[in-house]
């Protein structure tokens, strides 16, 4: 290997010494090489230890903006995973969610990369909506000069596929910016080919010189870690299931598991307001249709790949693609050449394409045809403080039929038939840093979950009761009927009964010939609601994002419209504020 | 039985009883400060009357905690005055803590339906109102009205509304009050069931309570700003009756209103054109008693005296007001009438009676009972109006899959018939007052929907009350069971000729009596889960208490305890003698005189199935 001697001779330094640098230096990128002479010289700055910052800041690093429209907090770790390589390679990153965006920051961006997920039919992330609507309306500024890159992460089994990302990725574009790398659309498997991904484009974004052979590095961030808080592992682990039971009475025709989960070497560090991924099995029943549709029954290998690791249950546009790429299936080409697959695959799933365009396949075509089976997030219902070393989840049973099959949800199935005390799970923790109880315990708090968005009320309450937090709390919580779908009844009078829930407004929609919903309730309240709010309480929206939340959020505005005769204008301002300051968050899917 | 009352029979077949030392009535009217009370040591529910305020106590406020289908306990008692009783689902109680829920709590209503005639606009609005909020059934009770189960807190409101929309209420249809005043129905006899449905209606009237509570809390009215008590309530004052107080009129020769087993009744004494000329005063009648506790018992009504129909209503007021002074309000276990009229003697109370309406009672007028059942199907008035009784098991009126629909049926009724519908006091209904051209059109309806016109000797005569899953009360299953026991009894019946006989035969679930069991031939009280005491030897007219016969036995070994006695029975009965009267005089069971012997001599006197 060519050794370069990089130190003259003259350097202060041993032989032996010097060696060894040129050893490491002449073996250095620009990148590396810039990045040592920005550390010596803030550890100096510092007195021999690592600084707060700099005292003379040397010259700046390459700037680089990375924006994430993030829902359920994958775009959110990928921007982080994009900031930690980023710093490696010298750039000076800075990470920056939507929903705190200022638009008109990003013309001296420099260089920019968006992350960003897709929500429903092609929505952006709730949090997103606003800065996402300036962009693309009129007002957004002209970013010429901006490189940019964008990675679309969303779920082919809906019909937008990656629409959010498709459509910043072209925004960019038309607003005068230079597409430095080719958008990536990626699935619900996007961890490895978002990891592919952000090389590359670093790589593409990355200076051809360095600039300058200085650059700045932070050591107060290097000093008090990445994050506020430590990230929990990503890596799965076992847990037994200590406690299941169904919380609808038998009466009820609604099913909601509440899980106990027992880590034996302890519960990851998890804060109220995270979610907990459950990595499920596919119902043996329909991996066993399955394989006898394509005629490979007896292949246990196989059976036990369907059963944990493939996704056999979505059918996209992508899927029947690959089939017919994978078959040849004439009937199922004349499907997609008609136009007629989108349709077609509504309310459909794998088995029914394969029942209905029989071919035989082979394990391989299987592999090909199907994603990864991906694990589901749940919002974790208990705090550590009360529970120690367990995680605490109420997953609503999915069951409905459509095209003549029953159809079931994969992981709350799982859980719901499959599970029982005893049996052993593969989970990890999934942070949710925008849902966070407020940091000063006497703030007052609103919450709003209704069905299964209450559980990570139920985690806010242990939480506050342990503490002894004096702040208030308040809960919203609906479901269908009052005597068979409480979900935790006991708990929130006991919670009442010690404080640690100050007020609860309840509705059931089927109790009575009107539907009546938790927005109903927060009009109804709208007097007292907003004199919460003004008195600075935290609203917390958890649950379904389709209908309640959007439900919720203008009943909130209607509420100011009540309570401070305010023109619905004026009224959306004020809830528009609020989210602003963080003090409006939602845990919704 | 023969023409004369319970008491002169009970005179001529005891033995000469032993003279009766009688207490010394209170002077003063009941203690209504709530010191006084304490240091009196009155029974807990006159301390909560006393705080109540007439009535309202904590309940504005309870309706408020959203977090629990219930209310307080204190509240608990006060809302029976209002009609309801707090209940919960108890089949659903062993899953409830383990999921995290709450009992399953809601409520029981029930109507003030005087004399139990209701129109066909009231009763499509009450039919809704049990679709609505009810769980689709209403459940006609043994007080001549309809209650209606499962309404939970949220619905409390709107279902007050609802019934105050139909121009009906609920006041004091439960709780230390006067309740819904039963009548005779008696379809046939057109000018008696007139008078006796208009008294029933008058005296309802005029001792209901006079207290706002009512409309505040369930209507959202304004509160009435009280003056002095005596102005709020001048019958009931601020602390009401001892205990319930129960008012039926009767039209002999039916006993259908069960006149022995209530507080005070009025049988209607006629001239030969129907036409009532005054009526007979029975005081002291009323059922309950508790386990294992003598000092409770059943008593039949003694029959105090005659009076005018212009003086009716004022009798009504005096002999509740005695009550309301000298009932016992220590312990509620002896406050009903019937025990202060043991305490204090009949002669005392009727001085007393007297005293207060300023004239004498004239001395009992004669009269014959022959039965206290329905008269099912058909029959013609004497306005020639026709008049339908339905059996309806249980009276529960629902739609039963695969079976009658009772509820669906009798609402198509509703919305064609002209006349008026009424309760019987044996938890049946009559399409009553059916002009002789609409009468197939009624007919045509009743059998589209299956609804039952009739049934086997056994089930015509039967009542159970409500019991599981929603009574509290409960010890054991009646109206899901009895219908069960029945059929097995029916088989037994029939080996032995006795198919047709008429037996009344009686269930509850506890020894409370909602369905006045014990007076009846055949009474099973329910003791535990699949236990019940069985009582026999009553008459069947209800003029005679029963006997305990044989001590819990199991649901199991009913039909094998009876079926000796029916195969005696029919062996060894005079012509038309009844089977509880069979009973007596063949020595198997001891006849009761009265309440305070009705512990004495139980149990068999000797082995069944050799006559």
């Amino acid at each position: 290997m060519a050794r370069q001697n990089l130190l003259p001779r003259t350097a202060p330094f041993g032989d032996g010494e010097r060696a060894s640098l040129d050893a490491v230096l002449g073996a250095a990128t620009p990148v590396q090489r810039a990045w040592l002479a920005g550390f010596l010289a803030a550890f100096d700055a510092a007195g021999g230890q690592p600084a707060a910052a700099p005292s003379a800041p040397p010259k700046a690093a390459e700037p680089l903006t990375i924006v994430y429209a993030s829902e359920s907090g994958n775009s959110e770790a990928l921007a982080g995973n994009v900031a930690k390589l980023a710093r490696k390679q010298g750039f000076k990153p800075k990470v920056v969610d939507f929903s705190d965006l200022d638009i008109a920051s990003l013309p001296k961006a420099g260089k920019l990369i968006a992350i960003a997920a897709t929500w429903g039919e092609g929505e952006p992330p709730a949090r997103a909506v606003r800065a996402y609507g300036e962009l693309m309306g009129e007002g957004a500024p002209r970013i010429d000069g901006v490189d940019f890159a964008v990675l679309a992460l969303g779920d082919t089994s809906y019909v937008e596929f990656c629409a959010i990302g498709k459509a910043l990725d072209a925004r960019f574009e038309a607003l005068g910016g230079k597409r430095a790398a080719e958008r990536a659309d990626l699935d619900l498997d996007f961890e490895k080919p978002a990891a592919d991904w952000i090389k590359n484009t670093l790589k593409a974004l990355a200076p051809a010189e360095t600039p300058d052979n200085v650059v700045a590095v932070d050591f107060a961030r290097a000093a008090a870690g990445e994050d506020d808080e430590a990230e929990p592992s990503r890596e799965p682990v076992v847990v037994e299931v200590v406690e299941h039971v169904n919380l609808n009475s038998s009466r009820s025709d609604k099913e909601t598991i509440h899980l106990a989960l027992a880590f034996e070497d302890g519960a990851p560090a998890y804060e109220p307001g995270d979610s907990l991924e459950i990595f499920p099995e596919n119902d043996p029943q329909l991996v066993d249709e399955i394989l006898n549709a394509a005629g490979l029954l007896g292949d246990e290998t196989l059976r036990q790949a369907l059963l944990a690791e493939r996704d056999i249950t979505t059918l996209s546009a992508a899927t029947i693609e690959r089939f017919v790429k994978a078959t040849g299936h004439a009937d199922a080409q004349t499907l997609i050449d008609s136009g007629e697959a989108r349709a077609w695959i509504e309310g459909r799933h794998l088995i029914d394409l394969l029942a209905t365009f029989p071919a035989t396949l082979t394990a391989e075509h299987l592999n090909t045809i199907t994603r990864p089976l991906p694990p589901r997030a749940y919002s974790i219902a208990s705090s550590r403080k009360e529970v120690g070393d367990e995680v605490h989840l109420a997953i609503v049973a999915v069951r409905y039929e459509t095209h003549g099959r029953a159809r079931s949800g994969v992981a709350s199935v799982h859980v719901a038939d499959r599970i029982r005390d005893g049996a052993k799970l593969r989970v990890r923790v999934k942070p949710n840093r925008h849902f966070r109880l407020p940091q000063d315990p006497a703030t007052d708090i609103i919450m709003v979950g209704p069905g299964t968005g209450v559980a990570p009320f139920r985690a806010f309450v242990q939480e506050r009761r342990a503490i002894e937090a004096p702040g208030r709390s308040w809960l919203f919580f609906g479901d269908r009927h009052f005597l068979h779908d409480f979900l935790y009844q006991l708990e929130w009078q006991e919670a009442l009964e010690d404080g640690s829930l100050t007020k609860i407004d309840v509705a059931f929609s089927r109790d009575q010939p009107e539907k009546i919903y938790v927005q109903n309730r927060i009009t109804h309240n709208a007097q007292e609601l907003v004199s919460w709010l003004e008195g600075g309480a935290h609203f917390y929206v958890c649950g379904d994002a389709k209908n309640m939340a959007k439900d919720v959020r203008a009943a909130v505005v209607r509420a100011y419209e009540i309570a401070k005769s305010l023109s619905p204008a004026d009224a959306e301002a004020q809830v528009a504020a609020l989210e602003r300051s963080h003090r409006y968050q939602q845990d919704v899917y | 039985m023969d023409d004369h009352s319970p008491r002169d029979d009970a005179q001529a077949l005891a033995p000469t009883p032993a003279p009766r030392v009688y207490e010394t009535p209170p002077k003063d009217r009941p203690i209504t400060d709530a010191e006084a009370a304490r240091a009196a040591q009155l029974a807990a529910n006159e301390h909560i009357k006393i705080a109540s305020g007439y009535l309202r106590g904590g309940l504005a406020d309870g309706l408020l905690k959203h977090a629990t289908g219930a209310i307080s306990e204190d509240d608990g008692q006060l809302v029976k005055f209002h009609g309801m009783y707090m209940q919960d689902d108890r089949d659903l109680r062993p899953e409830r803590t383990k999921k995290k829920l709450d009992k399953a709590y809601s409520f029981m209503i029930r109507l003030r339906i005087a004399g139990g005639v209701i129109s066909p606009q009231q009763w499509l609005a009450l039919d809704d109102i049990a679709v609505t909020y009810a769980g689709s059934a209403l459940r006609a009770t043994t007080r001549q009205t309809f209650q209606y189960h499962g309404v939970i807190k949220s619905n409390l409101k709107r279902t007050m509304a609802a019934i105050d929309g139909a121009l009906l209420d609920t006041i004091a249809a439960c709780g230390d009050v006067n309740r819904n005043v039963m009548a005779a129905t008696n379809p046939a006899q057109v000018g008696a069931h007139g008078a006796a449905h208009r008294l029933a209606k008058d005296i309802s009237d005029s001792l209901l309570p006079k207290t706002s509570a009512w409309r505040e809390i369930w209507l959202d009215g304004e509160r009435v700003v009280g003056g002095e008590e005596e102005e709020v309530e001048p019958v009931y004052g601020r602390t009401y009756l001892p205990r319930k107080f129960k008012i039926v009129v009767a039209v002999p020769p039916s006993n259908e209103v069960d006149i022995f087993a209530h507080d005070l009744g009025f049988i209607a004494i006629l001239d030969k054109n129907n036409q009532v000329t005054g009526w007979n005063v029975t005081v002291g009648g009323g059922m309950g008693m508790t386990h294992g506790e003598p000092e409770t018992f059943p008593r039949t009504a003694d029959v105090m005296g005659f009076v005018a129909p212009e003086d009716a209503i004022k009798v009504a007021e005096a002999v509740m007001t005695v009550q309301r002074d000298w009932g016992n309000r220590k312990n509620r276990k002896n406050a009903r009438l019937k025990y202060t009229i043991e305490r204090y003697g009949l002669a005392a109370f009727r001085a007393e009676v007297e005293t207060r309406i300023g004239k004498t009672l004239g001395e009992p007028k004669p009269f014959t009972f022959t039965n206290n059942g329905d008269r099912f199907g058909w029959t013609e008035g004497d306005d020639g109006r026709h008049h339908l009784t339905l059996y309806v098991p249980s009276g529960r009126i629902k739609d039963y899959e695969d079976g009658p629909q009772f509820l669906t049926g009798l609402r198509t009724i509703a919305q064609v018939h002209e006349g008026d519908f009424r309760l019987t006091a044996n938890q049946n209904v009559i399409i009553a007052n059916v002009p002789t051209e609409k009468r197939a059109a009624i007919e045509a309806l009743v059998d589209q929907y299956g609804i039952t016109k009739g049934a086997g000797a056994l089930r015509r005569n039967s009542i159970a009350c409500v019991a599981l899953p929603t009574c509290g009360l409960a010890l054991a299953e009646s109206e899901r069971y009895l219908p069960d026991l029945m059929t097995e009894l029916e088989e037994s019946l029939a080996t032995h000729g006795l198919a047709e006989e008429e037996i009344t035969i009686r269930s509850t679930g506890c020894p409370n009596g909602c369905a006045r069991p014990f007076i009846a031939e055949i009474g099973l009280v329910g003791r535990g889960p699949e236990r019940y005491h069985l009582y026999l030897g009553a008459a069947f007219d209800g003029s005679r208490l029963s006997k305990l016969y044989k001590e819990d036995v199991a649901a199991s070994d009913i039909r094998d305890t009876l079926d000796p006695l029916f195969a005696d029975f029919a062996k060894g009965r005079n012509p038309g003698e009844h089977f509880g009267d069979y009973l007596i005089r063949a020595g198997h069971v001891a006849r009761t005189v009265n309440g305070p012997d009705f512990h004495d001599r139980t149990g068999a006197l000797k082995p069944a199935g050799h006559a």
